[in-house]
């Protein structure tokens, strides 16, 4: 996160009078007029033959967050950070008390490291349960092709009943209350998380609750994984969706890994593959800056991470451009395997049907996101099983110095990483953090810009760029959390045709049911 | 050095006693005007005091989304208080809106987001026990995104606004 916005605005609005004397291009801007797309926009560049030239999205960005953490205790970084995010506070939370574990150079004792991951994958469950059903399930439940007014929640819930629509409700109310509530204090802002250990141990009683829930997930992440295959396999036509061209990029793929290469969602080597599914490298969180670097263009607020040694190379696809993808899919392709018996299945299928690895398909992140959830769930019961679950001892109490931590998990949104430096009493003087969607960045804006390059021709809007290009973005759940209410009957997407000289010629709307209008000013 | 303020902890409602009414004030106190959900609330219960506390369920979260769904539930009238960027209006505007037929049978304008809308809708089509009656006191906000910024003029001019008229639709 970076608070040079004021700069980079700065820049942005010049590099497009510069583009916009340097070339005759018309401007279409799709202006989100609501929180539901934050301060996300697409800004389509066409050629005078109306041709789509470039396509830019741009991801909202908090800001202010370096300063803002400045001159605090690293100890409310747990705090402080999962409260920014109302989506995925537990991967902040995590992900900065693994920060200070490596800050304050303190181990965990082994029932503290079960007890985090046992938190983990209870959140990783319900987050992509929810994901799975809710968000893409409008597209792979109810179906592509399906009328744009049934293509929504309701459609959902029509296609797969209510009762399984109240039993993923009841699922995710049972993991956050009952597990999540329950070790982490709360279920939006746990306070579980301590360098060297937990707040609390599990008492026998607990943990009887706990195992329970467990059994109750993966037999939910079955009936998921066989509802998957029931209602998206067995139709050709969303398997040619899913493996279409519009959706495929070419990439490296990053995630966290066990020491036998399998998935893992809260601690390892962060493993890096190439297109071709190579390993380039399996690194140490602490080296992740040797790795990762940030792009920076004109037009975005968004600093675009590339693999350093492989370098930028614009927005481009291949084993010579460093752009690579996280999330679900990228997980899944830089693993040997997963380390539960049902998600090894799973896995395998994954791979057998859409043809080896890795898989390139931006649109494989659902079923990618459904075999994790497997995986969660599995593991979920593994921990609540273990018989040293209940060992009180939780805490490995930190004496040395503070100098500099960092952390990393893998969220449901991919590879997350918290970095904070302090003085010797522990006061941050600078943090980073790169969140998924900041890795995911370079990736996203190729998919959105090709999904207009297929709908736009000869200067001809067509309707449906609206919904393709927010299929082609919503694939990986681009986070922005702070932007989830809109009004009734609100518009979320807008999309502004501009003339040369930047005024509107002409506004595509699209409403409530799904229709899309349009009018001219 | 400010410090950060405690955040309460909000049990989920028990859906079997349904109380009569429950202001559910939405936004991130560390999110610049997005604070304002968090700071009606508080200002509520002042000006509520004990009495007021007893009958009115004054819940303040940062959710979104599907995890509103546990806060719909439970009570027959809610009154939502939220900051919205429309951009169509000054910030500071406050909009009243009422549930009306349109936004009970229509859904969202995505195909891929759940919000309050739809949260409200997915639970009646699960019979669950959703609030009845809904209205939203919304604020039109200039700034939701710089992370520990106060709260911008024209949204914090407003507040006492809000608050009273969400005590009015209370009946207060």
């Amino acid at each position: 996160m970076s608070d040079q916005h004021e700069g980079l605005e700065g820049a942005w609005r010049e590099g497009s009078q510069r583009a916009g004397a340097a070339y005759t291009r018309r401007r279409i801007t799709i202006d989100p007029v609501t929180r539901l797309e934050g301060h996300g926009k697409i800004d389509i560049f066409l050629d005078q033959a109306g041709e789509v030239e470039r396509a830019y999205f741009q991801i909202p960005e908090l800001r202010g967050f370096e300063k803002f953490v400045e001159g605090r205790p690293a100890e409310e970084m747990p705090q402080i950070t999962s409260r920014i995010c109302g989506v995925c506070p537990t991967a902040h939370h995590m992900a900065a008390t693994k920060a200070l574990d490596h800050l304050y150079r303190v181990e965990p004792t082994a029932t503290a490291k079960k007890i985090r991951e046992l938190v983990y994958s209870a959140f990783m469950t319900e987050d992509h349960a929810l994901h799975f059903y809710f968000l893409g399930g409008p597209n792979f439940i109810v179906g592509p092709t399906a009328p744009a007014a049934e293509r929504n929640v309701l459609g959902v819930i029509g296609k797969v009943g209510v009762e399984i629509g109240q039993q993923v409700i009841a699922m995710r109310r049972r993991l956050r209350q009952e597990i999540i509530a329950a070790i982490g204090g709360k279920v939006i802002h746990p306070v579980l998380g301590l360098p060297g250990g937990v707040a609390k141990h599990v008492t026998k009683d607990l943990q009887g609750q706990l195992q329970e829930v467990a059994a109750e997930a993966v037999e939910f992440g079955k009936f998921t994984l066989q509802l998957f295959r029931d209602v998206v396999l067995s139709n050709e036509e969303y398997v040619e969706l899913i493996t279409s061209d519009d959706f495929t990029h070419r990439t490296y793929y990053m995630g966290l890994v066990d020491d036998d290469n399998r998935v893992n969602f809260y601690e390892g080597g962060i493993r890096v593959v190439s297109p071709e599914g190579q390993e380039l490298t399996t690194f140490a969180a602490p080296d992740y800056l040797d790795w990762v670097a940030e792009h920076v263009e004109p037009w975005s607020f968004v600093k675009f991470c590339y693999l350093k040694p492989v370098g930028w190379r614009g927005f481009t696809d291949g084993p010579e451009s460093g752009i690579y993808a996280v999330a679900p899919l990228a997980r899944l392709n830089v693993a040997d395997g997963m380390a539960t018996p049902l998600a090894q299945e799973a896995y395998e299928e994954f791979f057998e049907t859409l043809g080896g690895k890795p898989v390139h398909h931006t649109l494989a992140n659902h079923w990618a996101r459904v075999v994790e959830l497997l995986y969660a769930a599995e593991r979920l019961k593994e921990l609540a099983d273990d018989p040293d679950l209940t060992n009180p001892d939780v805490r490995t109490l930190p004496t040395e110095t503070p100098v500099e931590g960092i952390g990393v998990v893998e969220a449901p949104r991919g590879t997350l990483f918290h970095h904070y430096r302090t003085d010797d009493r522990g006061i941050v003087e600078k943090a980073n953090l790169i969140v998924a969607t900041q890795n995911n960045a370079a990736r996203i804006a190729m998919s959105v810009d090709k999904a207009a390059k297929g709908l736009i021709s000869g200067g001809e809007v067509s309707d449906g760029i609206l919904n393709m290009v927010e299929m082609a973005f919503r694939a990986y759940d681009p986070c922005n959390a702070c932007a989830s209410h809109s009004l009734p009957g609100s518009m979320p997407l807008l999309l502004c045709v501009r003339g040369p000289d930047g005024g509107i010629v002409e506004r595509l709307r699209r409403d409530s049911d799904g229709t899309v209008s349009r009018e001219r000013p | 050095m400010r410090p950060a303020e405690p955040v309460r902890s909000e049990p989920l409602p028990d859906t079997s006693h349904p109380l009569d009414v429950r202001v559910l004030c939405l936004g991130n106190d560390l999110l610049a005007d997005d604070a304002l959900g968090f700071r009606v609330a508080r200002a509520l219960r002042r000006e509520l005091g004990d009495r007021g506390r007893s009958s009115v369920d004054i819940v303040e979260t940062p959710e979104s989304g599907f995890a509103l769904l546990d806060h719909l539930q439970g009570v027959r009238r809610l009154v939502v208080v939220d900051t919205v960027v429309t951009g169509r209006a000054a910030p500071g505007t406050i909009y009243i809106i009422e549930e009306n037929e349109d936004w009970k049978a229509g859904p969202g304008t995505s195909a891929h987001y759940v919000g309050l809308f739809e949260a409200l809708q997915a639970g009646r089509a699960m019979g669950l026990p959703v609030a009845e009656e809904v209205v939203i006191v919304a604020v039109e906000a200039a700034d939701v995104v710089s992370v520990g910024g106060s709260m911008t003029e024209a949204v914090e001019a407003v507040l006492p606004v809000v608050v009273s008229e969400v005590q009015a639709l209370l009946g207060e």
